[in-house]
C-alpha cells in the first residue's frame, strides 16, 4: 500500500470513529463542547502521524504491533451494567477483598462504567464520584476548565485517538475543606482482545481538601491484541492532599499508554504510587506540575517485567514555582527477557527558587537476558535549589544471598525475599492493607 | 582582508587580551569558501596523497551531506556551511626548527608559551596553524625507542601501512555528521604510535590555533599505544575573538592494546565564536586503561563526548570532565562508556559550572553489552550554579543488557554555599576570591589530575572566568 492510500484509509477509520463516538455521546447528553472536541481530534489524529522512532520518548519502546493493529480494534465495546458487585468479574471482586461497602466504586468494563457506587458517607460530604459521561452531563461546568486542561489532544496521535474514541473514566470531585472519609477505589477490565479502550479521567480536590484514590486495571491474558490509550488529570487545590494509587495489572495481550499529569497547588501534595505489572508493551508518561509556592510530589513507583514485557515509565517533575518540593523513586525487576526504561527529568524554572528535588532510580536485573536502561536528567534554571539524582542498575548482590543462605535458605528462597524486599519501600506507600497484599501476591507469582 | 575583533564585556575579558589577538593573514594557499568535492579533491591533491584516501574523502563528503543534523544538544542550526574555509594552508612547509617558523606565527606560539613549555615539560611538540601542523619535533631519545609522533599528514606520507591499518577504524566516517564532514575535510593533528613496552614519561602535547576568520579547522588524531605501552597526550587550543562564528571539528582515534595506557588532556579554551564538535573514541583491551581529562573552558557551543570502548576483560575506562559555561556559552559536554566486555570498569566524574546566563551540562551514556558480565561502572556528576540566570542540565543514559554487573549514577546541582562563603569571608577573604576559592576546590578531583603546569594554567583559567563575577 502507497503512503497516500494508507492516509486515506487512515483517515476513513478516524472519521468513521469519531461519528460513531460522537453520536453515542450525542445519545447519552455529552455538552456540544466536548462532541466538537472529539471531531477536532479526529481531524488532528488523521494529519498527525504514529510518533516518530527517532523522537527521544519512542526510540526506545516498540509500538508498531499497535499501530499496525489499530483498525481492527474496536472502542466501542458495550460493557453489561452491573445491579451491584456480584455482577463483576470475579478477578474484579478479588481485587475488592470484601471491602467494596467500605469505599466509593467505580467500574468500568470494556468501554462502558458499569457500577458506580457512591458510599452514603461520601455524598453527605459532597464528594462526586461518577462516570466522566455522568460527569459531563451533570457536571459540564466543572469539567470546562479541566478536561484537556493538562492533557491536550494533539500531544500526539494517540492522544488525538484517544480523544476522539474517548469512553468512560472517573469524575472525582472533592469540596473544599472537605476530607474524603473513604477511599474512592476506580476498577477498569477488559473483557477480551480486540478492545480499545480509551477512558478519561479528572480528579478534583478543593482548597484543603483530602482523599485517597486507588485505580486498577485488569483484564485476563487472551490471544490477540488490545490496547489501552488512557488519560488522566489530576488538581490539587491548595493545602490539598490526595494519595493516588495507580496499579496496572493487564492481561500480556494489551498494549498500555497512560498519560498522567497533575497539577498541585500552593502548599499541596500528592503522593503518587504507580506500578506496572502486566501488559505486553506499557508506556506511561506521569508529569507533576509543582504550580505553588510550597507544593509538594511524593512519587513511587516500580516496575517488574517477565517473559517478553516491554516497559518503558517516563515521569516528570515540573517546579514551577518557589520552596517546591519533590521526591522521587522509581524501581525496576527484571527477568527472562524483559526490559524496562525508566527515562526522568526534573525540570526547574526561572524563579523557582529553594527547589529540593529529588529522583531515584534502582534497578534489579534478575537474568542476563533482562534490559534495564535508565536516563535520569536534569535541566536546572534557577541557582538557589537542591536538586539529586542517583540511578543504579545490579543484580542480587551475593553478599545478602550469602548471608540468607548461611541462615540455611535455598538459593531460590534467599532470592525471593531479596526480590520482596526490593519492593518494600513503593508497597509501604500503598495506603489499604488489602491492596498492599493482593500487590505482594502479585509480586510472588511474578517472582515463580 | 582586515577583520575586525570585537569585544565582549565581563566574563572572559581578559580573553581577548591574553588570546584573542589575530596576526594578519598570511597563508600559501586558501581554499575557496564552501564545500565541493572539487574542493576535497583539491585537499588530497595538494597534500599528494594516495588515492584511497582522496576517495575515502569524497565519499565521505557524500555522506556528510546525507546525514540530517542533529536535533538534539545544543543550537547547531545556524552554522552556514557554505560561507566556511574548509582548507587554508599557512606555511609552505611544517619544521622541525621554531627558527624556520615564519615570524608572525612564532610571535604567536611564543605569546601562547608553547615553544617554553616544551624546553620545561614535554616530550614532543606539534603545533598546527589553521589547517596544517607548521612545528613539530619530538625528543631524540623517544624518536630513537621507536616512538612516532608526527602531524597526522606525515603520518600518512611517511606510515602508510601502518596509517591504513588503523585509519578510520575507530570512528567511521558515517558515524555522525561532523565526523563525516571530518572525513572530508580533515587536514593536521597527530599520528602517534608507542611501541610495545616503551613508556613515554613526559607528556607530547599539540596546541591548535586558528588565525583566520571564518574558517573550519578539522585536525584528525590518531594514537596507537602498544601493548604494555604509556602516553600522556595533551592538547590545548585558542583562536582569536571574531565577530562571526568560526567551526572546529576533530576526529580523534586511539587504540590502546593489552596492557597498555593512554592519557589523553584537553584544555579546550577556544574563543566565544567558535563552534567545536568532536568526536573522540578509544577502544581499549585486555587490561588495558584510556584515561580521558577533558576541560571545556572556551567555544560558544561545544557537543563533545569523548568515549571509552572496554573491548576485552580487564579493560577499564576513565573520563574526568570539566565544563565551564559563561555569557552567550553552551558547553554540552560529557562522556560515554561502552562495555564490550567481561570484567571491565569505568568511572566518570564530571563537574560542571553555569555562570552570567551560561548554559553547562553533562550527556553520557553507560552501555554494558549481552555478554559483558562483572562489569563496574560509576557515574558522579556535580553542578554548580552560579547566579539566577545560568542553566545547568544532566542526561545520563544507561543502557544495561546483563545482569551480573553494578552501574551507579549520581548527580547533584547546587549554588555555592552560603555557609562556605560567609566561612571564608569571616576570614577576610573577598567574596569573589572566596567564590573562586570554592570553584576551584570544586573542580579539585579533576585538576588534581593534570600534570602540576597545567593545574596551574587550568586554575588561571578558572581565575580569569570568575574575575568580578559573584553577586
Amino acid at each position: 500500500m502507497t503512503t497516500a492510500d494508507l492516509q486515506i484509509q487512515e483517515r476513513n477509520l478516524f472519521t468513521d470513529w469519531s461519528a460513531r463516538a460522537t453520536a453515542r455521546a450525542a445519545d447519552a447528553g455529552e455538552p456540544a463542547w466536548a462532541l466538537e472536541r472529539r471531531s477536532a481530534a479526529a481531524a488532528t489524529a488523521a494529519a498527525m502521524s504514529y510518533p516518530d522512532r527517532g523522537d527521544d520518548l519512542w526510540r526506545r519502546i516498540d509500538f508498531r504491533t499497535a499501530e499496525a493493529g489499530i483498525a481492527g480494534l474496536d472502542p466501542f465495546a458495550p460493557g453489561p451494567r452491573a445491579r451491584g458487585v456480584d455482577d463483576l468479574p470475579a478477578p474484579v471482586v478479588a481485587r475488592m477483598a470484601g471491602e467494596a461497602g467500605n469505599a466509593g466504586l467505580l467500574v468500568q468494563r470494556d468501554s462502558d462504567v458499569v457500577l458506580e457506587q457512591t458510599h452514603p458517607a461520601l455524598e453527605k460530604q459532597g464528594v462526586v464520584l461518577c462516570s466522566m459521561e455522568r460527569a459531563l452531563r451533570d457536571h459540564g461546568a466543572r469539567l470546562a476548565d479541566t478536561l484537556g486542561a493538562l492533557l491536550h489532544a494533539d500531544e500526539d496521535r494517540y492522544a488525538a485517538i484517544s480523544e476522539t474514541v474517548r469512553s468512560g473514566g472517573a469524575f472525582v470531585w472533592v469540596p473544599d475543606g472537605v476530607e474524603a472519609a473513604l477511599p474512592l477505589r476506580l476498577f477498569q477490565w477488559m473483557d477480551g482482545p480486540g478492545r480499545l479502550s480509551a477512558p478519561r479521567s479528572v480528579i478534583v480536590l478543593g482548597r484543603g481538601a483530602r482523599a485517597t484514590v486507588i485505580e486498577e486495571q485488569l483484564s485476563a491474558t487472551a490471544e490477540g491484541l488490545a490496547l489501552h490509550l488512557g488519560g488522566t488529570e489530576v488538581f490539587l487545590g491548595d493545602d490539598a492532599k490526595l494519595v493516588y494509587g495507580t496499579l496496572q495489572d493487564w492481561g500480556r495481550n494489551v498494549f498500555h499508554y497512560g498519560n498522567q499529569r497533575a497539577r498541585i497547588g500552593r502548599g499541596a501534595e500528592l503522593q503518587w504510587i504507580q506500578t506496572l505489572l502486566g501488559g505486553r508493551v506499557v508506556k506511561s508518561h506521569s508529569y507533576f506540575d509543582l504550580a505553588g509556592s510550597g507544593a509538594q510530589a511524593f512519587v513511587h513507583g516500580f516496575m517488574f517485567g517477565d517473559g517478553r514485557q516491554h516497559f518503558h515509565l517516563h515521569t516528570l517533575q515540573r517546579h514551577l514555582a518557589d520552596h517546591t518540593t519533590s521526591d522521587l523513586l522509581i524501581k525496576g525487576c527484571l527477568k527472562d527477557h524483559a526490559r524496562s526504561v525508566y527515562q526522568g527529568l526534573i525540570q526547574v524554572s526561572e524563579g523557582a527558587q529553594r527547589t529540593d528535588a529529588y529522583q531515584a532510580n534502582r534497578n534489579l536485573l534478575l537474568s542476563d537476558t533482562a534490559r534495564a536502561d535508565s536516563i535520569p536528567g536534569l535541566e536546572i534554571l534557577a541557582n538557589d535549589v537542591r536538586c539529586t539524582h542517583g540511578a543504579t542498575i545490579g543484580n542480587v548482590d551475593e553478599e545478602q544471598m550469602y548471608y540468607l543462605m548461611s541462615r540455611g535458605l535455598q538459593r531460590s528462597e534467599a532470592q525471593r525475599l531479596i526480590v520482596e524486599g526490593f519492593f518494600v519501600p513503593v508497597l509501604d506507600r500503598i495506603p489499604l492493607e488489602s491492596v498492599r497484599e493482593q500487590l505482594r501476591d502479585a509480586i510472588e507469582h511474578k517472582i515463580g | 582582508m582586515t577583520t575586525e575583533p570585537t569585544t565582549t564585556v565581563g566574563i572572559r575579558d581578559g580573553y581577548a587580551e591574553k588570546y584573542g589577538f589575530h596576526d594578519d593573514e598570511q597563508h600559501v594557499f586558501k581554499s575557496k569558501m564552501g564545500l565541493t568535492p572539487e574542493i576535497v579533491a583539491q585537499i588530497s591533491d595538494m597534500k599528494g596523497e594516495p588515492k584511497w584516501m582522496r576517495d575515502y574523502r569524497l565519499k565521505a563528503l557524500e555522506i556528510f551531506e546525507k546525514k540530517p543534523m542533529p536535533t538534539w544538544g545544543g543550537n547547531v542550526g545556524e552554522i552556514d556551511f557554505k560561507n566556511i574555509y574548509y582548507y587554508v594552508k599557512p606555511t609552505s612547509q611544517e619544521t622541525k626548527s621554531w627558527d624556520d617558523v615564519p615570524a608572525d606565527m612564532k610571535r604567536t606560539f611564543d605569546k601562547l608559551g608553547i615553544p617554553e613549555a616544551e624546553q620545561k615539560f614535554l616530550s614532543g611538540v606539534g603545533a598546527q596553524y589553521d589547517s596544517e601542523v607548521v612545528y613539530h619535533k619530538i625528543k631524540e631519545s623517544l624518536e630513537k625507542q621507536g616512538v612516532i609522533f608526527l602531524s597526522c599528514d606525515h603520518g600518512l606520507k611517511e606510515h602508510e601501512e601502518l596509517f591504513k591499518q588503523y585509519f578510520g577504524t575507530v570512528i567511521p566516517s558515517s558515524d555522525n555528521k561532523f565526523a563525516a564532514l571530518n572525513s572530508a575535510v580533515w587536514s593536521g593533528g597527530s599520528f602517534i604510535y608507542v611501541p610495545k613496552g616503551v613508556k613515554v614519561d613526559v607528556p607530547l602535547q599539540a596546541y591548535f590555533r586558528i588565525n583566520t576568520k571564518d574558517m573550519g579547522q578539522f585536525e584528525r588524531t590518531l594514537i596507537i599505544v602498544d601493548e604494555g605501552a604509556y602516553v600522556h597526550y595533551v592538547e590545548g587550543c585558542t583562536a582569536p575573538v571574531y565577530s562571526s562564528d568560526s567551526l572546529h571539528s576533530a576526529v580523534v582515534e586511539i587504540i590502546v592494546k593489552a596492557g597498555g595506557r593512554c592519557r589523553y588532556t584537553t584544555i579546550q579554551n577556544w574563543s566565544n565564536n567558535v563552534y567545536n564538535l568532536v568526536t573522540k573514541r578509544a577502544l581499549a583491551y585486555r587490561d588495558a586503561t584510556m584515561e580521558w581529562v577533558d576541560g571545556n573552558l572556551g567555544s560558544k557551543l561545544t557537543m563533545k563526548y569523548p568515549s571509552v570502548y572496554m573491548m576485552e576483560p580487564g579493560a577499564h575506562g576513565e573520563i574526568l570532565s570539566i565544563a565551564f559555561a559563561g555569557r552567550g556559552q553552551h558547553q554540552d559536554a560529557g562522556g560515554k562508556v561502552v562495555h564490550c566486555a567481561p570484567h571491565t570498569t569505568s568511572k566518570i566524574i564530571s563537574k560542571s559550572i553555569s555562570k552570567d546566563g551560561g548554559r553547562a551540562g553533562y550527556r553520557g551514556l553507560v552501555k554494558v553489552q549481552k555478554g559483558a558480565t562483572d562489569c563496574r561502572s560509576n557515574v558522579n556528576c556535580d553542578a554548580l550554579l552560579l547566579d539566577e540566570a545560568s542553566r545547568s542540565d544532566t542526561y545520563p543514559y544507561m543502557e544495561i543488557e546483563e545482569d551480573r554487573v553494578s552501574i551507579g549514577h549520581e548527580a547533584t546541582v547546587s549554588k555555592i554555599g552560603d555557609e562556605q562563603l560567609f566561612y571564608l569571608m569571616s576570614r577576610g577573604i573577598s567574596k569573589d576570591d572566596a567564590a573562586a576559592m570554592i570553584v576551584s576546590g570544586f573542580i579539585e578531583p579533576i585538576v588534581k589530575e593534570l600534570p602540576m603546569e597545567y593545574a596551574v594554567e587550568m586554575n588561571r583559567l578558572i581565575q580569569l572566568q570568575m574575575e568580578g563575577s559573584v553577586g
